[in-house]
């Protein structure tokens, strides 16, 4: 039955599975959570591993994932690196230019806490949570690559008990 | 050159202003005074048997004591290196440019001055450079330099 066996308990089944009656709401978000893509943003050696996550040995694009050029394409923003006070408003405002819905993962422990740079650092912003929201956090110098899966896999998880409504509209 | 050909050709031709630093690099390290130092570059620079036409890096230091400054070049052609430095006093840290002779020194000495606060006569955009755009707290890399929103770290760790 392929996709209709995939779908929410509660979709309703016609015989055949030529036409099926759901609930938009899960509809919307189980086929969002399936194509996460994110923004192509990386500042520091956390990059490197979303790299080689993005690459044939792990492969993210089996999850969906297609990294976009463009905050305007990405529901996604993967804070991979560290990230500095010179950093701080670019990576602003590229979530500013991210349409709703955008989910953000920040990704080591740079992104998190400052991580290495926690202590006796001028110039390292302590934790990307300080100017924007943050969906899950990913922690390791750097994570491995089946860390950062499970993240975006709990971003999916996250996702599908959202409602439309919540959408914020601008 | 090597190393010994090096020191003894320099010392020759630029006698009582240069000070040997023994090391066990393999290459020679001078120390200089801070008045001599374009004289010095325009020497290394020019001159046909040592053709020092890249410099690889400068970098300010903070010891306590004083500031300084290091200076490392080469010779693509001839293939050989060579360093010095010069030292500065903490209240008044100042040296003349060295961008007339090597261009690259333009950016090095515009990170020096930001992070030291080591100041180039003669430099013609000492600005902001590498720090945020509005910062207001001096130059961070001095040893006696106290952030703002810096966590130290903790006691006994
Ligand atoms: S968390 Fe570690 S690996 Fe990641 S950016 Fe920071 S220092 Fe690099």
């Amino acid at each position: 039955m392929g996709v209709n066996d995939k779908l929410p308990v509660h979709a309703e089944q016609s015989p055949g599975g030529g036409i099926i009656t759901t609930e938009l709401n899960k509809i919307f978000t189980l086929t969002q959570a399936k194509s996460l893509w994110y923004l192509l943003f990386g500042t520091a050696c956390c990059a490197i591993e979303l790299m080689a996550t993005g690459a044939s040995r792990y492969d993210f694009d089996r999850l969906g994932m297609i990294f976009r050029a463009s905050p305007r394409q990405s529901d996604l923003m993967i804070v991979a690196g560290t990230i500095t006070y010179k950093m701080a408003p670019v990576v602003k405002r590229l979530y500013d230019q991210m349409a709703e819905p955008r989910y953000v993962l920040a990704m080591g422990g740079c992104a998190i806490g400052g991580g290495p740079f926690h202590y006796d650092s001028y110039s390292v912003l302590q934790g990307v949570d300080k100017i924007i929201p943050v969906d899950v956090f990913v922690p390791g110098c750097p994570p491995r690559p089946e860390a950062l899966l499970q993240g975006c896999l709990e971003v999916g998880k996250k996702l599908r008990t959202q409602k439309i409504d919540d959408w914020r509209v601008r | 050159m090597t190393k010994e050909e090096l020191i003894s050709y320099i010392q020759e031709n630029f006698s009582g202003k240069v000070e040997l630093i023994e090391n066990d690099m393999p290459e020679p390290y001078f120390l200089i005074e801070p008045k001599a130092i374009v004289a010095f570059s325009r020497f290394i620079h020019d001159d046909n048997k040592l053709i020092m036409h890249f410099l690889m890096n400068l970098s300010g230091v903070d010891t306590k004591e004083n500031m300084e400054v290091v200076y490392n070049v080469c010779s693509y052609r001839l293939k050989h290196r060579l360093f010095f430095k010069t030292v500065l006093p903490h209240e008044k840290a100042e040296v003349d440019t060295v961008k007339e002779i090597w261009a690259v020194a333009d950016w090095h000495e515009r990170e020096a001055w930001e992070l030291f606060g080591i100041n180039f006569n003669g430099h013609p955009n000492l600005t902001r450079f590498l720090l945020p755009d509005d910062w207001d707290q001096g130059h961070p890399l001095r040893k006696d330099w106290v952030g703002r929103d810096v966590i130290p770290f903790p006691e006994g760790k």
